[in-house]
């Protein structure tokens, strides 16, 4: 009933980005957190994650994300995430999740954004 | 049933006290089955799509929270979920087999993880809570223990 999530990571000059296909739920932390724990995190600058639209979260999904992102604020990296419908963008802001990561209508202006800070905050 | 306006007002009218009514078993998933019911009869309603999203996932995280939490996953245990419509709102009740919630976060504890990187608890109350204009997560029953809702039409949740 549940589908597991394919997550395809891809490294651009500003950051990584993680393209995560389908809804998320319980399931989605262990592939989420296994992706990010193979990163190079001495190279990694900034993270993208990047949703499709219509993905649906759940407060289980939610857990995942702010586990996810809370590392990568360990590791000093900038991150960002886009490809939000409207609602859950409201959502995301209600949990905390606007604090670790900036929210972004496209890739381009996310990407643009986690360059831009890096050039500032060094 | 009349054809609806553009607001889905005429058909409110004569929905007035409208309930439905579904079974699930605790299962995770089931959750979406009760979120997507919730779904199509707030659009039949003529709900905006705002609040028809802000049901939906309410719904979502009240069954999850009974199926998991309340039945824990117990095979044969049921939840309940009732839809009624009343005055411009949708009453919701979500019954599992449980004993209640022990515990009610006043806010998600998503500062505390992001500092001890554990995951934060209370994110489906509180979303719940954020989202719904009236609920109360604790009334027993003789079977089990209700978490009520109430979703207004005209209601709004903003950031703050």
């Amino acid at each position: 009933m549940v589908k597991e999530n394919v997550i395809q990571v891809e490294d651009r000059e500003s950051a990584v980005i993680f393209h995560i296909q389908g809804d998320v739920t319980r399931i989605s932390e262990p592939p989420l957190k296994a992706a990010y724990d193979r990163l190079d995190h001495k190279k990694v600058k900034g993270l993208l994650l990047q949703f499709q639209e219509k993905a649906y979260f759940n407060s289980e999904g939610l857990k995942g994300i702010i586990i996810v992102l809370s590392e990568a604020r360990k590791h000093q990296q900038k991150a960002a995430v886009t490809g939000l419908s409207k609602h859950f963008k409201k959502i995301f802001q209600m949990v905390g999740i606007g604090k670790l990561a900036g929210v972004y209508d496209t890739q381009e202006e996310a990407l643009k954004s986690l360059k831009d800070r890096s050039k500032t905050e060094g | 049933m009349v054809e609806s306006n553009k607001d889905g007002s005429d058909m409110a009218v004569t929905q007035e006290g409208r309930s439905i009514e579904l079974v699930l078993p605790s299962e995770v998933g089931y959750e979406r089955v009760a979120m997507e019911g919730a779904g199509a009869f707030a659009r039949m309603l003529g709900f905006p799509s705002e609040r028809i999203e802000d049901l939906k996932t309410a719904v979502a995280e009240a069954c999850l929270n009974a199926l998991q939490h309340g039945n824990r996953n117990r095979p044969g245990a049921k939840v309940r979920v009732t839809l009624t419509f009343k005055e411009k709102a949708i009453s919701v009740r979500v019954m599992d087999e449980g004993e209640g919630i022990v515990e009610i976060p006043d806010l998600p504890e998503t500062e505390e993880a992001m500092i001890r990187l554990q995951p934060p608890r209370g994110l489906g109350m509180f979303l719940i809570r954020r989202l719904t204009d009236a609920v109360d997560f604790n009334e027993p029953t003789e079977k089990g223990h209700v978490v009520k809702m109430v979703i207004r039409r005209e209601g709004c949740t903003s950031l703050n």
